[in-house]
């Protein structure tokens, strides 16, 4: 009778400590995490339309985190989200981006990308207008504690943006500085039609920049700034509607060498815009391209061209 | 069947449901597991191809107001710290 006792008694154990082992594990999943607020004004400031926030899927969050860190000065803030590490990168002190360890999808070509989040008031609402006007969902409405509500879709031609109402309000409109976000564009087949979805979920006002080329430019403003541009696509080339965020430094053509020397890629040469000042677009060691523009007040004051 | 395996078929499913328990209390969170902030994109497309004509930028902005022959609006001129909001690039 013993042996018998003695024998039930390790797999009771056993038992224990799996149970014990699969709570550690649930709630380690399960802890809540809460996101630094992007709002920074008291009281809270509100932009619909405006470009808040971006964050960048990436498989090696490590050297992604190295490379933004020596290029534009970020530092970062770890969060362990659910079975998720989230990199928030700071600039002095202030939240600008987030960077998100993100395994690339088998068997599929994809590749990391910097997605754009544009506020809103109500996403849900905003969302209903844009899956009206033929956008289709990415990923449905979800609320983070500190963030917000957000939700992500791709707009009739397949650029993929987010929505964000952010819980504690947008940033306010300050010049960005340099390491900071200063401006986004959509390239597109047809801008003027982007133009109009983006109108409707946004409340843009919508401006024609003159032209002189084949290429059809628009601007998206609210509270009467410029919040984005619009643009076509070269008609050359495998090509595809995309947003690229720019973030602002004070020499294009160093930043793109010091770019290639950490490990990145030059995809458009630096060259002058139309505000006077270059840019150029980069991609970083994992491929995600995104954009460095220079803006200093001794740049040519030109009218747009 | 011996005692042994019983146990382990009971702990089995003890483990599991307490997985899909954990699981529930972990999409309810915020409605994810974790953060789903971030998408890759397709891949094996061109970037630029204007070379000097690739011109994206905001301009430096002109006068503000509606009607025939307004001119688009710039970013924000006004550095943090700067004092105030406001303030256009001219």
């Amino acid at each position: 009778m013993n042996v018998v006792l003695d024998r039930t008694r390790i797999p009771v154990r056993r038992e224990i400590f799996a149970l014990l082992a699969c709570l550690t594990c649930s709630l380690a999943f399960a802890a809540p995490y809460e996101l630094p607020p992007i709002g920074g004004s008291e009281p809270a400031e509100h932009h619909p339309g405006k470009i808040v926030w971006a964050d960048l899927a990436t498989p090696d969050l490590a050297a992604a985190e190295r490379f933004y860190a020596q290029l534009f000065g970020w530092t970062y803030q770890t969060i362990h989200a659910g079975n998720t590490d989230y990199a928030v990168a700071l600039l002095d002190g202030r939240p600008v981006a987030g960077l998100l360890q993100k395994p690339l999808p088998p068997g599929e070509r994809r590749q990391p990308a910097w997605l754009t989040f544009i506020a809103v008031r109500d996403v849900d609402a905003a969302r209903r207008i844009a899956l009206g006007h033929g956008a289709k969902s990415v990923s449905e409405p979800k609320t983070y504690t500190g963030r917000g509500r957000q939700a992500v879709l791709a707009d009739p031609e397949g650029a993929v943006m987010a929505m964000l109402a952010s819980s504690s309000g947008d940033p306010p409109d300050f010049l960005a500085a340099p390491g900071e976000w200063i401006w986004s564009s959509l390239l597109a087949r047809d801008p003027a039609r982007e133009a109009t979805f983006y109108k409707a979920i946004f409340g843009y006002d919508v401006f024609d920049l003159p032209r002189d080329d084949e290429a059809v430019h628009v601007i998206l403003s609210t509270d009467d700034y410029a919040r984005a541009s619009v643009n076509s696509l070269p008609s050359s080339g495998h090509r595809r509607a995309h947003w690229l965020n720019f973030i602002r430094v004070m020499n294009a053509a160093e930043s793109s060498a010091k770019a290639v020397s950490l490990g990145g890629r030059v995809l458009v040469e630096p060259h002058e815009d139309r505000h006077g000042g270059n840019i150029a677009v980069i991609a970083d060691p994992a491929g995600a391209p995104i954009g460095l523009m220079e803006w200093s007040d001794t740049d040519t004051k030109v009218e747009p061209k | 069947m011996s005692i042994q395996s019983a146990s382990w078929r009971r702990g089995l499913g003890a483990s599991t449901l307490l997985l899909i328990m954990s699981a529930c209390v972990g999409v309810g969170y915020g409605g994810s597991v974790g953060y789903v902030g971030g998408v890759y994109e397709p891949s094996g497309y061109d970037y630029g191809g204007w070379g000097g004509a690739y011109r994206v930028g905001p301009p430096r902005g002109g006068p503000r107001g509606g009607g025939e022959g307004r001119h688009a609006p710039s970013i924000p001129s006004t550095p943090r710290g700067g004092g105030g909001h406001g303030g256009h690039t001219r």
